[in-house]
């Protein structure tokens, strides 16, 4: 039968698929399903997890102490009447800030700016005395100093009239103030501490920590020292502490491994703290505590700079309990100079 | 596309096709049993599972709706309050706080009821918002406002004052208002000017004696207050103000000290309640003791409006109370403790001492050492050692205890 | 028209097509009912939504994961990949459906050159595409909407939410236990009336103009290495093989790759035989990729990444979340189960308290028909984990019934919570209304109880006193499962409501800071249980 032909185009003789165009369009359909079978195995979770109860990846916080030496004292007090020679005699006596300050590093020094009080009421780190560590900092050969905290109220107006913020500016310091991204979530094991959000920006790029911290009373914790001074990184609503002060105050020491702790005790708030508010509640101690472990030193700072019984301090007892450090600062190698 | 407009079967009959390739009878072959297959498979991956998945109680799932029909009735009158909890108490979990009568103390720890933290509605609210209230306007020469007025309440106190907070929440603080004022001579001064405000002056009073300056200098236009190397501490009615300057310069406390005259000016006086909590003397008070109990004190009608607070003395502790009154009121009320005392234990006057008139009690094993001079009434009580007890009392009424 | 049977006939690829519908549909609606907490056993219910390449591709996307099961979409993608659209037309539910209704309903034998015309391929059918990339741009931006428009989703929501209570309306008890409801189940009802009755007007209209999936399985066919051909020396042009034409392909002219359900109707219909099934014919005689104007392709990202700005600026997943948007238990956090749920409403379906709703705008645009609990209609009993043994996706994650009630091993992490109970004391009868009634308190399975009373006498209005038990509510025991609200007699709104916060699945939500640890414990301490 002879049918109308189509008015389609014959095929061409060599209309058959060419041997190279075969072999092409094998290919790309040979690794398309390749492609997708890899990708799907990569990407396969075959294991369900139950949200929220996860262990969250959070922020793991460097250490940023030194080896501890057998030789060097860990502790050292000194005593005299203004701030640079004192600090500078606290460190000479622990060998020099060259001991934990080598040529490029960064460093971040974390002073106490929690309320916006004038430095001769004693309720914040002292002027004089981030003066003169930022300028040891410096001779040992720091590219960088930054200074930072998370005060919950107004950072500008804390630093401002805590005397910080001309400080910074003489000095050429980096003033971080705390900003919305400038936190990250911290995973760690804590008693109470967790999973909790921190002030992570100023540890970015920094190489050592230094904590600098007035010595105050405390109405909940009983005293603000080196380890309640961290308390300033976290972010959130950190009144909910208050329920658990001691717990809190004790995982700080487990939170932050800093190079090396300085107690500002020349002026020290003896009463209604942690704001204080009157000269009379200051009093004038003359001391310095310097030392790599902020047990020990806040354990000094209790006894002799304080003056009361160091069976009070429950926060002392448990970070020592958890091996976080040692209040028996006697034990250790320790030295105590006059400046 | 079609010759012409022809196109479609054109009228032949369905076309059905008849030859079929053994390749395609051979994949239809296996896509069959390839079927078959799947059906089995489905079938026996559904015998396979594991029984506790669906180890839901069916009968939890039928609604409990109905016994509850029947519980709105109240008992028409006459019908004993017992009869009409129908629900059994073996059901529910014996779980009964009793409502506490708790006296009101200057850290009061619960309500009436004393609902836990964290219990009830109680946790779900919102936290309040900070009490809006009039800017804190200062007219002076010499100075200008350096930010706008603060304001916190109980809630978000810690926001300014932090772990200081809760010290000012135990005396039930209402709100703060704080502003900065510059010194406008100088650059860099200021003074900042704090108002607690409280509920009522006793509990302003409890405060502000709380953080007081013992070496601190009386004022003259706060009865009241004292001032500091650098500031003014006092309390007006029922709001505690602090005004602390940012150094020691000439210019500087002259402004604190014209702010806080201002504030003393402005902020309206009220001194209810606080007669008694004035007489309470500082010397070895324990401090957190104070407390404040508007009525029955001590299991006596005519004791109202007491302090009470406890103190060291001669080693030990020895709680004291203290109330003022109208002579008359007093004299009464010293009359019926001593009969209450005489007739549920023994009591007996002692000579009186600087105007007052003393009766001591030994009741149920502990000392009481009461006294009347005028308006004032009050007393040592619960004390282990009579003759402490009386030591303290008389020393007092000599004027020696400050 | 006589036909005779003929063995032969069974082996021919269009009638197994035709085996494989009846096979894949009743299999389909054998899922559906079976998914019931009386009949489920191990039965595979999500199989086809686990099959389904689009939702795998989709959340990959969205959540660099492949959940579990969805490996098996592999199944698909290899024969998709060699052979083309398949699925569309032998294994698609969906597709089956619009494929008997537009047969059953459609034009029939008269009215030949009008079905020939029906299927010629319209500029229209490029509208899945677009509709495709929109949503793949969505899943890019971080949002997963493909479940509005995937076929399997779909049906699956149509189901569970419109058919099986309508059929257990008309005929009580022969799906549920106690007849179940729905919030808006009209929208979707109509939606499936609409789609399905537009099979008079275009048939195939849904897989031809709006099917994602198909769009998705269109793309992969244009490399697939069988297709239908034409032999143009045999053809006549009677157009013949447009007549029972699913896919619309031109099998007449070149055929269009991505288009052609692989049905074989042509090869049946065609007087000369011309067409066959053939491995790798010539690329002149065939539309290789799908025909979509980039502009349209560019307007399609366009509104796929708008939606996703759009309804994530609107608020309603971050802070200004719905108290209402309770989550099923193993629930992931609120933006990940945005990236995973595909609305098939499958939890819906197999939840035994009818409690599971699809929400409507509670958690925003994105989250229409994503399943909320509604505890007037139900509650989350304790010991059931279907909906997520259920869940494809992992939206719901396929936790075991001690890790959602903290027992065993997971002690220690305490149980899932949904969300907290919240008295209304303006509205509870010991609290408001002199009645005594603790019936919440009855029946919350938690132990230790979460609420706990309180006695206390008052004097009535008529002067006599009476002790009740005033109830309150625990936080750091309460799990959210929402049976006191539930079985709370005042049934238009229940004086205990439980709202969102303080579930588990997400920190930012938690309403105790230590989880309630310390609450509990101090309570228990306390009340010395």
């Amino acid at each position: 039968m002879s049918l109308p032909k189509s008015n389609q185009p014959d095929p061409a003789p060599e209309d058959s698929v060419s041997r190279r165009e075969f072999l092409v369009r094998l290919g790309i359909t040979g690794a398309l399903i390749a492609g997708s079978g890899l990708v799907a195995k990569k990407l396969w979770q075959p294991n369900h997890f139950v949200p929220g109860f996860q262990k969250e990846k959070g922020l793991q916080l460097n250490s940023y102490a030194l080896e501890a030496s057998k030789l060097l004292p860990s502790l050292a007090i000194a005593h005299g009447t203004e701030h640079e020679p004192v600090i500078r005699a606290a460190l000479g006596a622990l060998g020099g800030m060259g001991r934990f300050i080598k040529k490029g590093d960064v460093v971040m020094i974390k002073p106490n700016v929690a309320f916006d009080r004038p430095p001769a009421l004693a309720a914040t780190t002292h002027p004089d005395a981030l003066r003169a560590v930022a300028k040891l900092c410096f001779e040992a050969g720091a590219d960088k100093v930054i200074i930072a905290d998370n005060p919950i109220n107004s950072p500008t107006g804390c630093f401002f009239k805590s005397g910080l913020t001309t400080v910074a500016s003489d000095m050429n310091l980096d003033l971080l103030y705390p900003e919305t991204n400038s936190f990250a979530p911290l995973s760690m094991d804590g008693e109470i501490l967790k999973e909790w959000t921190f002030f992570n920006t100023p540890f970015k790029k920094a190489t050592k920590v230094i904590g600098l911290a007035p010595c105050k009373d405390h109405n909940l914790c009983h005293a603000s020292m080196t380890m309640k001074n961290w308390y300033g990184l976290l972010g959130g609503r950190r009144n909910q502490f208050h329920q658990h002060i001691h717990s809190i105050v004790s995982d700080f020491a487990l939170m932050m491994k800093p190079t090396l702790v300085i107690l500002d005790g020349m002026n020290v708030l003896m009463s209604n703290g942690p704001t204080g508010g009157r000269l009379s509640d200051v009093k004038t101690m003359n001391t310095i505590v310097a030392g790599t472990d902020m047990v020990a030193v806040d354990a000094y700072g209790y006894e002799h700079l304080l003056e009361r019984d160091l069976a009070e301090l429950t926060y002392i007892h448990k970070a020592h309990d958890r091996g976080l450090g040692n209040k028996n600062w006697k034990d250790t190698v320790y030295k105590e100079v006059q400046a | 596309m079609a010759i012409g407009k022809q196109y479609g079967s054109g009228g032949r009959k369905q076309f059905v096709r008849t030859r079929v390739p053994a390749a395609e009878s051979f994949a239809s072959a296996i896509i069959l049993l390839l079927i078959v297959a799947i059906a089995a498979a489905i079938f026996h991956k559904g015998k396979n599972y594991d029984p506790n998945l669906y180890a839901v109680r069916t009968d939890s799932l039928k609604s409990t709706i109905a016994p509850v029909t029947g519980k709105g009735v109240t008992a028409p009158s006459g019908q004993s309050a017992a009869a009409q909890s129908t629900r059994t108490e073996a059901q529910t979990p014996a779980l009964t706080e009793p409502a506490a009568e708790t006296p009101v103390t200057d850290k009061p720890a619960a309500n009436a009821e004393g609902s836990p933290e964290g219990g009830g509605e109680g946790a779900a609210a919102a936290p309040k918002p900070a009490v809006k209230g009039e800017p804190l306007e200062i007219a002076l020469p010499g100075t200008k406002p350096m930010s706008d007025t603060e304001f916190y309440n109980s809630d978000n106190l810690f926001e300014k004052i932090d772990g200081r907070s809760p010290a000012y929440q135990s005396f039930n603080v209402q709100q703060l208002r704080c502003r900065s004022f510059a010194v406008t001579a100088l650059a860099g001064s200021y003074v900042d000017v704090y108002e607690y405000r409280f509920d009522n002056p006793v509990d302003a009073f409890g405060m502000f004696s709380l953080e007081r300056d013992a070496k601190g200098h009386a004022l003259d236009f706060a009865p009241d207050g004292y001032s500091g190397e650098m500031g003014y501490f006092f309390r007006q009615g029922a709001v505690y103000v602090q005004i602390i300057a940012s150094d020691q310069k000439t210019e500087t406390m002259t402004l604190a000290k014209a702010i806080a005259e201002n504030r003393a000016k402005e902020l309206p006086v009220n001194d209810s309640g606080l007669a008694g909590r004035r007489k309470l003397p500082a010397t070895g008070l324990i401090s957190d003791s104070v407390a404040y109990v508007p009525e029955n004190a001590q299991g006596q009608a005519a004791l109202k409006d007491v302090f009470q607070a406890h103190y060291k003395y001669d080693g030990v502790e020895l709680p004291f109370f203290v109330m003022v009154t109208t002579p008359d009121d007093a004299a009464k009320a010293w009359q019926s403790f001593q009969d209450f005392c005489a007739k549920f234990g023994k009591a007996e006057t002692l000579p009186d001492v600087n105007g007052g008139k003393i009766f001591r009690a030994q009741l149920f094993n502990k000392w009481k050492v009461v006294y009347v001079r005028e308006g004032e009434l009050g007393g040592a009580y619960d004390a282990a050692d009579a003759a402490q007890a009386q030591a303290f009392i008389e020393k007092y009424l000599r004027g020696e205890l400050k | 028209m006589k036909w005779k049977f003929n063995p032969q006939d069974l082996l021919k690829l269009r009638n197994v097509r035709r085996v494989a519908q009846v096979f894949f549909f009743t299999l389909f609606l054998f899922f559906v009912f079976v998914t019931d907490l009386r009949y489920l056993k191990g039965y595979p219910v999500s199989l086809f939504l686990e099959l389904d390449p689009l939702v795998s591709f989709a959340t990959a996307i969205t959540t660099h994961t492949v959940y579990m099961g969805l490996m098996w979409s592999l199944l698909l993608i290899l024969p998709t990949l060699l052979f083309g659209r398949i699925f569309c037309n032998w294994i698609c539910p969906y597709g089956i459906l619009h494929h008997v209704t537009g047969w059953l309903f459609g034009k029939r034998r008269a009215e030949e050159r009008e079905r020939i015309e029906a299927n010629r391929y319209k500029k229209l059918y490029s509208l899945k595409y677009v509709i495709l990339i929109a949503m793949i741009a969505a899943a890019i931006g971080g949002t997963l909407q493909i479940g509005w428009l995937d076929p399997i989703c779909l049906f699956h929501r149509s189901m569970s939410t419109v058919i099986l209570p309508m059929i257990n309306l008309f005929f009580p008890s022969s799906i549920y236990v106690h007849q179940y409801f729905h919030v808006g189940a009209w929208a979707i009802g109509f939606m499936l009336l609409f789609l399905v009755g537009m099979n008079l007007v275009i048939p195939r209209f849904f897989c031809r103009v709006l099917c994602p999936l198909g769009a998705f399985l269109g793309t992969l066919s244009t490399v697939a290495l069988w297709r239908i051909d034409r032999d143009p020396t045999k053809c006549v042009d009677c157009d013949l093989c447009l007549k029972n034409c699913e896919g619309a392909s031109d099998p007449h002219t070149q055929l269009r790759k991505s288009e052609c359900f692989v049905c074989f109707n042509c090869i049946e219909d065609c007087p000369e035989d011309a067409i066959s099934f053939k491995f790798l014919p010539s690329m002149k005689r065939e539309v290789t990729a799908p025909a979509v104007p980039g502009r349209r392709a560019f307007l399609g990202t366009l509104i796929g990444l708008g939606f996703y700005a759009f309804a994530r600026t609107s608020g309603a997943s971050d802070r200004n979340y719905d108290k209402k948007v309770i989550r099923p238990p193993g629930s992931v956090e609120e933006k990940d189960f945005l990236d995973r749920c595909i609305k098939c409403d499958q939890c819906i379906r197999t939840c035994p308290t009818n409690v599971l709703q699809p929400a409507v705008l509670e958690s925003g645009l994105e989250g229409i028909w994503t399943p909320i609990l509604n505890m007037k209609l139900g509650f989350c009993e304790v010991n059931c984990t279907l909906c997520g043994e259920v869940c494809p996706t992992g939206a719901i994650q396929r936790i075991s019934i001690e890790e959602k009630t903290g027992t065993g091993p997971f002690e220690k992490e305490g149980p899932i919570k949904l969300g907290t109970a919240f008295f209304d004391t303006g509205r509870c009868l010991p609290w408001a209304m002199e009645t005594p009634c603790v019936v919440c308190e009855e029946v919350c399975p938690v132990s230790p109880k979460a609420i706990y009373s309180r006695e206390v006498t008052i004097t009535k209005r008529d002067g006599n006193p009476i002790t009740l038990r005033r109830p309150y509510v625990d936080p750091a025991l309460c799990i959210g499962c929402g049976i006191c609200e539930h079985e709370c007699p005042v049934t238009d709104e229940a004086a205990i409501r439980v709202t969102a916060v303080g579930e588990t699945r997400s920190k930012d939500r938690r309403l105790l800071m230590d989880g309630g640890v310390t609450s509990a414990v101090m309570d228990l301490e306390k009340r010395q249980r």
